[in-house]
Protein backbone atom coordinates (compact mmCIF):
# COMPACT_ATOMS: atom_id res chain seq x y z
CA UNK A 1 0.00 0.00 0.00
CA UNK A 2 2.71 2.43 1.01
CA UNK A 3 4.73 1.55 -2.07
CA UNK A 4 1.76 2.26 -4.24
CA UNK A 5 1.02 5.71 -2.82
CA UNK A 6 4.70 6.55 -3.11
CA UNK A 7 4.66 5.50 -6.76
CA UNK A 8 1.61 7.62 -7.54
CA UNK A 9 3.16 10.60 -5.80
CA UNK A 10 6.37 10.14 -7.78
CA UNK A 11 4.51 9.87 -11.06
CA UNK A 12 2.43 12.96 -10.37
CA UNK A 13 5.36 15.08 -9.24
CA UNK A 14 7.51 14.01 -12.17
CA UNK A 15 4.80 14.98 -14.64
CA UNK A 16 4.17 18.34 -13.02
CA UNK A 17 7.92 18.96 -13.15
CA UNK A 18 7.90 18.12 -16.86
CA UNK A 19 5.17 20.64 -17.46
CA UNK A 20 7.16 23.39 -15.81
CA UNK A 21 10.26 22.70 -17.86
CA UNK A 22 8.20 22.70 -21.01
CA UNK A 23 6.93 26.24 -20.69
CA UNK A 24 9.49 28.75 -21.90
CA UNK A 25 8.41 32.09 -23.34
CA UNK A 26 7.23 30.98 -26.77
CA UNK A 27 4.75 28.53 -25.32
CA UNK A 28 2.94 31.24 -23.41
CA UNK A 29 2.10 32.81 -26.73
CA UNK A 30 1.04 29.56 -28.40
CA UNK A 31 -0.08 26.44 -26.59
CA UNK A 32 -0.83 27.73 -23.09
CA UNK A 33 -1.19 31.44 -23.77
CA UNK A 34 -4.87 31.59 -24.62
CA UNK A 35 -5.77 29.11 -21.89
CA UNK A 36 -7.68 26.82 -24.26
CA UNK A 37 -5.53 23.72 -23.89
CA UNK A 38 -6.04 23.94 -20.13
CA UNK A 39 -9.76 23.51 -20.74
CA UNK A 40 -9.10 20.35 -22.76
CA UNK A 41 -6.90 19.00 -20.00
CA UNK A 42 -9.60 19.77 -17.43
CA UNK A 43 -12.26 18.06 -19.54
CA UNK A 44 -10.11 14.96 -20.01
CA UNK A 45 -9.30 14.84 -16.30
CA UNK A 46 -12.98 15.14 -15.36
CA UNK A 47 -14.01 12.38 -17.81
CA UNK A 48 -11.35 9.96 -16.62
CA UNK A 49 -12.08 10.67 -12.96
CA UNK A 50 -15.79 10.23 -13.65
CA UNK A 51 -15.26 6.89 -15.35
CA UNK A 52 -12.99 5.85 -12.48
CA UNK A 53 -15.64 6.76 -9.91
CA UNK A 54 -18.29 4.89 -11.91
CA UNK A 55 -16.05 1.80 -12.04
CA UNK A 56 -15.50 1.95 -8.28
CA UNK A 57 -19.19 2.37 -7.54
CA UNK A 58 -20.09 -0.52 -9.84
CA UNK A 59 -17.43 -2.63 -8.20
CA UNK A 60 -18.89 -1.84 -4.77
CA UNK A 61 -22.41 -2.56 -5.92
CA UNK A 62 -21.42 -5.97 -7.29
CA UNK A 63 -19.54 -6.78 -4.11
CA UNK A 64 -22.59 -5.99 -2.02
CA UNK A 65 -24.72 -8.27 -4.21
CA UNK A 66 -22.12 -11.03 -3.97
CA UNK A 67 -22.16 -10.71 -0.18
CA UNK A 68 -25.95 -10.81 -0.01
CA UNK A 69 -26.06 -13.89 -2.19
CA UNK A 70 -23.57 -15.70 0.01
CA UNK A 71 -25.79 -15.29 3.08
CA UNK B 1 -12.12 -2.84 -1.14
CA UNK B 2 -10.45 -5.93 -2.51
CA UNK B 3 -7.58 -5.29 -4.94
CA UNK B 4 -8.26 -1.56 -4.69
CA UNK B 5 -4.61 -0.73 -5.28
CA UNK B 6 -4.38 -1.83 -8.91
CA UNK B 7 -7.74 -0.30 -9.70
CA UNK B 8 -6.60 3.03 -8.29
CA UNK B 9 -3.35 2.59 -10.18
CA UNK B 10 -5.36 2.20 -13.39
CA UNK B 11 -7.16 5.50 -12.82
CA UNK B 12 -3.97 7.27 -11.72
CA UNK B 13 -2.00 6.09 -14.76
CA UNK B 14 -4.80 7.07 -17.14
CA UNK B 15 -5.09 10.51 -15.55
CA UNK B 16 -1.37 11.17 -15.67
CA UNK B 17 -0.91 9.84 -19.22
CA UNK B 18 -3.97 11.54 -20.72
CA UNK B 19 -3.23 14.91 -19.13
CA UNK B 20 0.38 14.72 -20.30
CA UNK B 21 -0.76 13.65 -23.78
CA UNK B 22 -2.44 17.04 -24.18
CA UNK B 23 -0.18 19.13 -22.02
CA UNK B 24 3.15 18.41 -23.69
CA UNK B 25 3.68 20.76 -26.64
CA UNK B 26 4.97 19.77 -30.06
CA UNK B 27 8.54 20.74 -30.74
CA UNK B 28 9.09 23.73 -33.03
CA UNK B 29 9.25 22.99 -36.76
CA UNK B 30 9.02 24.65 -40.14
CA UNK B 31 5.73 23.67 -41.72
CA UNK B 32 5.57 25.70 -44.90
CA UNK B 33 8.09 27.34 -47.21
CA UNK B 34 7.22 29.15 -50.43
CA UNK B 35 8.14 29.38 -53.25
CA UNK B 36 9.30 25.84 -53.89
CA UNK B 37 11.58 26.77 -56.79
CA UNK B 38 14.52 29.17 -56.76
CA UNK B 39 16.48 30.68 -59.61
CA UNK B 40 19.71 32.69 -59.40
CA UNK B 41 19.11 36.27 -58.29
CA UNK B 42 17.10 37.81 -55.51
CA UNK B 43 14.52 35.45 -54.03
CA UNK B 44 11.86 36.35 -51.46
CA UNK B 45 10.95 33.39 -49.27
CA UNK B 46 7.99 33.15 -46.94
CA UNK B 47 8.46 30.75 -44.05
CA UNK B 48 5.77 29.49 -41.70
CA UNK B 49 6.76 27.83 -38.46
CA UNK B 50 4.86 25.96 -35.79
CA UNK B 51 5.57 26.65 -32.11
CA UNK B 52 8.56 28.68 -33.24
CA UNK B 53 9.82 32.02 -32.02
CA UNK B 54 11.22 33.82 -35.05
CA UNK B 55 13.43 36.84 -34.40
CA UNK B 56 15.17 39.17 -36.87
CA UNK B 57 18.52 38.00 -35.47
CA UNK B 58 17.94 34.32 -36.25
CA UNK B 59 20.23 32.43 -38.57
CA UNK B 60 18.70 31.56 -41.93
CA UNK B 61 20.47 29.84 -44.79
CA UNK B 62 19.94 27.63 -47.78
CA UNK B 63 22.04 24.52 -47.91
CA UNK B 64 22.82 22.95 -51.25
CA UNK B 65 25.07 19.92 -51.33
CA UNK B 66 26.98 21.09 -48.26
CA UNK B 67 27.35 24.68 -49.47
CA UNK B 68 25.49 27.50 -47.81
CA UNK B 69 23.82 30.70 -48.93
CA UNK B 70 23.05 33.12 -46.10
CA UNK B 71 19.98 35.34 -45.94
CA UNK B 72 20.56 38.94 -46.91
CA UNK B 73 17.50 40.24 -45.07
CA UNK B 74 15.17 38.77 -42.48
CA UNK B 75 11.84 40.35 -41.66
CA UNK B 76 9.77 38.65 -38.98
CA UNK B 77 6.04 39.17 -39.27
CA UNK B 78 5.33 37.36 -36.00
CA UNK B 79 6.71 34.43 -34.00
CA UNK B 80 5.72 31.93 -36.69
CA UNK B 81 5.95 33.93 -39.94
CA UNK B 82 9.01 35.42 -41.58
CA UNK B 83 9.89 36.99 -44.90
CA UNK B 84 13.42 36.25 -45.99
CA UNK B 85 15.37 37.75 -48.85
CA UNK B 86 18.24 35.78 -50.36
CA UNK B 87 20.66 36.42 -53.15
CA UNK B 88 21.00 33.05 -54.79
CA UNK B 89 24.24 32.82 -56.79
CA UNK B 90 24.72 31.04 -60.09
CA UNK B 91 26.01 27.48 -60.05
CA UNK B 92 24.29 25.48 -57.29
CA UNK B 93 25.48 21.90 -57.55
CA UNK B 94 22.39 19.91 -56.52
CA UNK B 95 18.84 20.31 -57.75
CA UNK B 96 17.34 20.14 -54.26
CA UNK B 97 18.20 22.60 -51.51
CA UNK B 98 17.32 22.56 -47.82
CA UNK B 99 16.28 25.59 -45.80
CA UNK B 100 17.50 26.09 -42.26
CA UNK B 101 15.81 28.66 -40.03
CA UNK B 102 16.88 29.10 -36.42
CA UNK B 103 18.41 25.64 -36.39
CA UNK B 104 15.23 24.05 -37.76
CA UNK B 105 15.65 22.21 -41.03
CA UNK B 106 13.14 22.03 -43.87
CA UNK B 107 14.64 19.38 -46.11
CA UNK B 108 14.11 19.59 -49.85
CA UNK B 109 12.58 23.05 -49.60
CA UNK B 110 13.60 24.27 -53.06
CA UNK B 111 14.10 22.94 -56.50
CA UNK B 112 16.78 24.95 -58.23
CA UNK B 113 17.40 25.57 -61.92
CA UNK B 114 20.63 26.69 -63.55
CA UNK B 115 22.94 24.15 -61.98
CA UNK B 116 26.71 24.55 -62.05
CA UNK B 117 29.92 23.41 -60.40
CA UNK B 118 29.29 24.93 -57.01
CA UNK B 119 29.20 28.32 -55.35
CA UNK B 120 31.30 30.31 -52.95
CA UNK B 121 30.32 28.88 -49.57
CA UNK B 122 29.03 31.55 -47.20
CA UNK B 123 29.71 29.20 -44.30
CA UNK B 124 26.89 30.52 -42.18
CA UNK B 125 25.78 27.08 -41.06
CA UNK B 126 28.74 26.38 -38.82
CA UNK B 127 28.56 29.32 -36.47
CA UNK B 128 26.50 29.52 -33.32
CA UNK B 129 24.92 26.12 -33.29
CA UNK B 130 23.48 26.64 -29.82
CA UNK B 131 20.99 29.10 -31.24
CA UNK B 132 18.50 26.23 -31.44
CA UNK B 133 15.86 26.87 -28.83
CA UNK B 134 15.57 24.33 -26.04
CA UNK B 135 11.85 23.95 -25.47
CA UNK B 136 12.10 21.36 -22.69
CA UNK B 137 9.93 18.27 -22.94
CA UNK B 138 8.12 18.18 -26.29
CA UNK B 139 6.60 15.64 -28.65
CA UNK B 140 8.18 15.18 -32.08
CA UNK B 141 6.70 17.45 -34.72
CA UNK B 142 6.41 15.24 -37.78
CA UNK B 143 4.95 16.34 -41.06
CA UNK B 144 1.58 14.74 -41.89
CA UNK B 145 1.06 13.76 -38.25
CA UNK B 146 1.62 17.14 -36.54
CA UNK B 147 -0.65 17.49 -33.48
CA UNK B 148 -2.32 14.16 -34.23
CA UNK B 149 0.79 12.40 -32.92
CA UNK B 150 -0.98 12.70 -29.54
CA UNK B 151 -3.37 10.00 -30.78
CA UNK B 152 -0.58 7.51 -30.16
CA UNK B 153 -1.45 7.67 -26.46
CA UNK B 154 -5.12 6.88 -27.07
CA UNK B 155 -5.51 4.77 -30.21
CA UNK B 156 -2.67 2.28 -29.73
CA UNK B 157 -3.51 1.36 -26.08
CA UNK B 158 -6.95 0.19 -27.31
CA UNK B 159 -5.22 -2.59 -29.28
CA UNK B 160 -2.85 -3.48 -26.47
CA UNK B 161 -5.85 -3.81 -24.15
CA UNK B 162 -7.77 -5.91 -26.65
CA UNK B 163 -4.85 -8.29 -27.07
CA UNK B 164 -4.42 -8.68 -23.29
CA UNK B 165 -8.16 -9.36 -22.88
CA UNK B 166 -8.16 -11.95 -25.66
CA UNK B 167 -5.11 -13.46 -23.96
CA UNK B 168 -7.02 -13.69 -20.66
CA UNK B 169 -9.87 -15.30 -22.57
CA UNK B 170 -7.77 -17.97 -24.25
CA UNK B 171 -6.03 -18.69 -20.96
CA UNK B 172 -9.38 -19.46 -19.31
CA UNK B 173 -10.47 -21.46 -22.34
CA UNK B 174 -7.40 -23.70 -22.14
CA UNK B 175 -7.84 -24.11 -18.39
CA UNK B 176 -11.52 -24.83 -18.95
CA UNK B 177 -10.74 -27.59 -21.45
CA UNK B 178 -8.74 -29.24 -18.69
CA UNK B 179 -11.30 -29.12 -15.91
CA UNK B 180 -14.60 -28.76 -17.82
CA UNK B 181 -15.55 -25.85 -15.62
CA UNK B 182 -18.37 -23.53 -16.64
CA UNK B 183 -16.77 -20.80 -14.51
CA UNK B 184 -13.83 -20.78 -16.91
CA UNK B 185 -16.21 -20.57 -19.84
CA UNK B 186 -17.94 -17.55 -18.31
CA UNK B 187 -14.57 -15.86 -17.74
CA UNK B 188 -13.50 -16.57 -21.33
CA UNK B 189 -16.63 -15.12 -22.89
CA UNK B 190 -16.63 -12.06 -20.59
CA UNK B 191 -13.08 -11.24 -21.63
CA UNK B 192 -14.03 -11.56 -25.32
CA UNK B 193 -16.98 -9.19 -24.82
CA UNK B 194 -14.78 -6.46 -23.30
CA UNK B 195 -12.01 -7.21 -25.80
CA UNK B 196 -14.41 -6.66 -28.68
CA UNK B 197 -15.40 -3.31 -27.18
CA UNK B 198 -11.77 -2.23 -27.25
CA UNK B 199 -11.40 -3.64 -30.76
CA UNK B 200 -14.33 -1.48 -31.88
CA UNK B 201 -12.83 1.57 -30.20
CA UNK B 202 -9.49 0.85 -31.87
CA UNK B 203 -11.07 0.49 -35.31
CA UNK B 204 -13.12 3.67 -34.94
CA UNK B 205 -10.33 5.85 -33.56
CA UNK B 206 -8.01 4.39 -36.18
CA UNK B 207 -10.45 5.31 -38.94
CA UNK B 208 -10.57 8.95 -37.84
CA UNK B 209 -6.80 9.13 -37.53
CA UNK B 210 -6.40 7.50 -40.94
CA UNK B 211 -8.77 10.07 -42.47
CA UNK B 212 -6.61 12.87 -41.12
CA UNK B 213 -3.24 11.43 -42.08
CA UNK B 214 -3.66 8.93 -44.92
CA UNK B 215 -6.70 10.57 -46.50
CA UNK B 216 -9.31 7.85 -46.11
CA UNK B 217 -11.26 6.27 -43.27
CA UNK B 218 -10.28 2.84 -44.48
CA UNK B 219 -7.18 2.01 -46.46
CA UNK B 220 -6.12 -1.30 -47.88
CA UNK B 221 -3.50 -1.69 -45.20
CA UNK B 222 -2.52 -5.16 -43.95
CA UNK B 223 -2.89 -4.18 -40.36
CA UNK B 224 -6.36 -2.70 -40.91
CA UNK B 225 -7.59 -5.75 -42.74
CA UNK B 226 -5.94 -8.00 -40.16
CA UNK B 227 -7.71 -6.16 -37.36
CA UNK B 228 -11.03 -6.35 -39.19
CA UNK B 229 -10.65 -10.10 -39.77
CA UNK B 230 -9.73 -10.55 -36.10
CA UNK B 231 -12.90 -8.69 -35.09
CA UNK B 232 -14.95 -10.97 -37.36
CA UNK B 233 -13.31 -14.08 -35.94
CA UNK B 234 -14.27 -13.05 -32.42
CA UNK B 235 -17.78 -12.08 -33.49
CA UNK B 236 -18.07 -15.56 -34.96
CA UNK B 237 -17.02 -16.90 -31.56
CA UNK B 238 -20.08 -15.23 -30.04
CA UNK B 239 -22.30 -16.50 -32.87
CA UNK B 240 -20.97 -20.03 -32.34
CA UNK B 241 -21.80 -19.82 -28.64
CA UNK B 242 -25.30 -18.61 -29.41
CA UNK B 243 -25.96 -21.64 -31.60
CA UNK B 244 -25.26 -24.30 -28.96
CA UNK B 245 -27.99 -24.71 -26.34
CA UNK B 246 -26.19 -27.19 -24.07
CA UNK B 247 -23.93 -25.32 -21.64
CA UNK B 248 -21.18 -27.93 -21.33
CA UNK B 249 -21.04 -28.61 -25.03
CA UNK B 250 -20.98 -24.86 -25.66
CA UNK B 251 -18.13 -24.43 -23.21
CA UNK B 252 -15.98 -27.12 -24.81
CA UNK B 253 -16.61 -26.21 -28.44
CA UNK B 254 -16.15 -22.49 -27.96
CA UNK B 255 -13.00 -23.07 -25.90
CA UNK B 256 -11.47 -25.02 -28.77
CA UNK B 257 -12.57 -22.35 -31.24
CA UNK B 258 -11.07 -19.69 -28.96
CA UNK B 259 -7.64 -21.31 -29.08
CA UNK B 260 -7.66 -21.11 -32.87
CA UNK B 261 -9.10 -17.59 -32.77
CA UNK B 262 -6.24 -16.41 -30.60
CA UNK B 263 -3.67 -18.04 -32.85
CA UNK B 264 -5.22 -16.24 -35.81
CA UNK B 265 -5.17 -12.95 -33.87
CA UNK B 266 -1.44 -13.34 -33.30
CA UNK B 267 -0.97 -14.17 -36.97
CA UNK B 268 -3.06 -11.31 -38.31
CA UNK B 269 -1.82 -8.61 -35.95
CA UNK B 270 1.81 -9.56 -35.46
CA UNK B 271 3.05 -11.93 -38.14
CA UNK B 272 1.36 -11.00 -41.42
CA UNK B 273 1.95 -7.21 -41.15
CA UNK B 274 5.66 -7.82 -40.51
CA UNK B 275 6.24 -9.87 -43.64
CA UNK B 276 8.68 -7.95 -45.75
CA UNK B 277 6.72 -8.58 -48.91
CA UNK B 278 3.79 -6.54 -47.64
CA UNK B 279 3.80 -2.79 -47.31
CA UNK B 280 1.96 -1.17 -44.49
CA UNK B 281 1.23 2.40 -43.60
CA UNK B 282 1.55 1.56 -39.93
CA UNK B 283 4.90 2.30 -38.33
CA UNK B 284 6.95 -0.78 -37.59
CA UNK B 285 5.31 -2.92 -40.28
CA UNK B 286 6.24 -3.91 -43.80
CA UNK B 287 8.95 -1.63 -45.08
CA UNK B 288 8.04 1.15 -42.64
CA UNK B 289 10.06 2.09 -39.63
CA UNK B 290 8.53 2.23 -36.18
CA UNK B 291 8.16 5.31 -34.07
CA UNK B 292 11.04 4.03 -31.99
CA UNK B 293 13.74 4.51 -34.54
CA UNK B 294 13.03 8.19 -34.79
CA UNK B 295 15.64 10.36 -33.21
CA UNK B 296 13.64 11.61 -30.27
CA UNK B 297 11.20 9.06 -29.38
CA UNK B 298 11.89 8.41 -25.76
CA UNK B 299 9.80 11.51 -25.26
CA UNK B 300 6.73 9.73 -26.57
CA UNK B 301 7.48 6.56 -24.68
CA UNK B 302 7.52 8.29 -21.30
CA UNK B 303 3.81 9.00 -21.75
CA UNK B 304 2.92 6.05 -24.00
CA UNK B 305 3.88 3.23 -21.63
CA UNK B 306 1.91 4.58 -18.64
CA UNK B 307 -1.05 5.06 -21.00
CA UNK B 308 -0.82 1.45 -22.21
CA UNK B 309 -0.52 0.13 -18.64
CA UNK B 310 -3.46 2.27 -17.51
CA UNK B 311 -5.75 1.14 -20.32
CA UNK B 312 -4.79 -2.52 -19.85
CA UNK B 313 -5.60 -2.28 -16.15
CA UNK B 314 -8.90 -0.52 -16.87
CA UNK B 315 -9.82 -3.15 -19.47
CA UNK B 316 -9.02 -5.94 -17.03
CA UNK B 317 -11.13 -4.21 -14.40
CA UNK B 318 -14.03 -3.90 -16.84
CA UNK B 319 -13.69 -7.60 -17.61
CA UNK B 320 -13.71 -8.31 -13.87
CA UNK B 321 -16.97 -6.38 -13.42
CA UNK B 322 -18.58 -8.04 -16.41
CA UNK B 323 -17.57 -11.51 -15.30
CA UNK B 324 -18.82 -10.97 -11.75
CA UNK B 325 -22.16 -9.59 -12.91
CA UNK B 326 -22.58 -12.53 -15.30
CA UNK B 327 -21.89 -14.87 -12.40
CA UNK B 328 -24.46 -13.08 -10.23
CA UNK B 329 -27.02 -13.37 -12.99
CA UNK B 330 -26.38 -17.10 -13.31
CA UNK B 331 -26.73 -17.54 -9.54
CA UNK B 332 -29.96 -15.56 -9.30
CA UNK B 333 -31.49 -17.31 -12.31
CA UNK B 334 -30.98 -20.72 -10.77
Amino acid sequence: MRNFSLLTLLLLTSVSALGQDAAPGWLESTLYGNGKINVVILVVAVIISGIGLWMFSMDRRLRRMEKNLKK
Amino acid sequence: MKHWWWKSLAVALLLVASIAAFWVPLSPALVHVSPSRIAPGEVVIHVTGYNTHFTPEMRVFIENDGQQVCASMIETIDATHARIVMNVPQGLRASMSDLSVQGLLYPGAFYSDALGDGIENDGCGNVNKIELQTPGFTFPNRSILYESIRNLHFHVPMWFTMIVLMGISVWHSIKGLGDNSLDRDRKAVSAVHVGLLFCGLGLTTGAFWARATWGAFWTNDVKLNGAAVTALIYLAYLVLRGSIPDAHKRARLSAIYNVFAFMLLVLFLFVVPRLNAIDSLHPGNGGNSGFNDLDLDNRLRVIFYPAVAGWILLGTWMYDLRERSARLRELTEQ
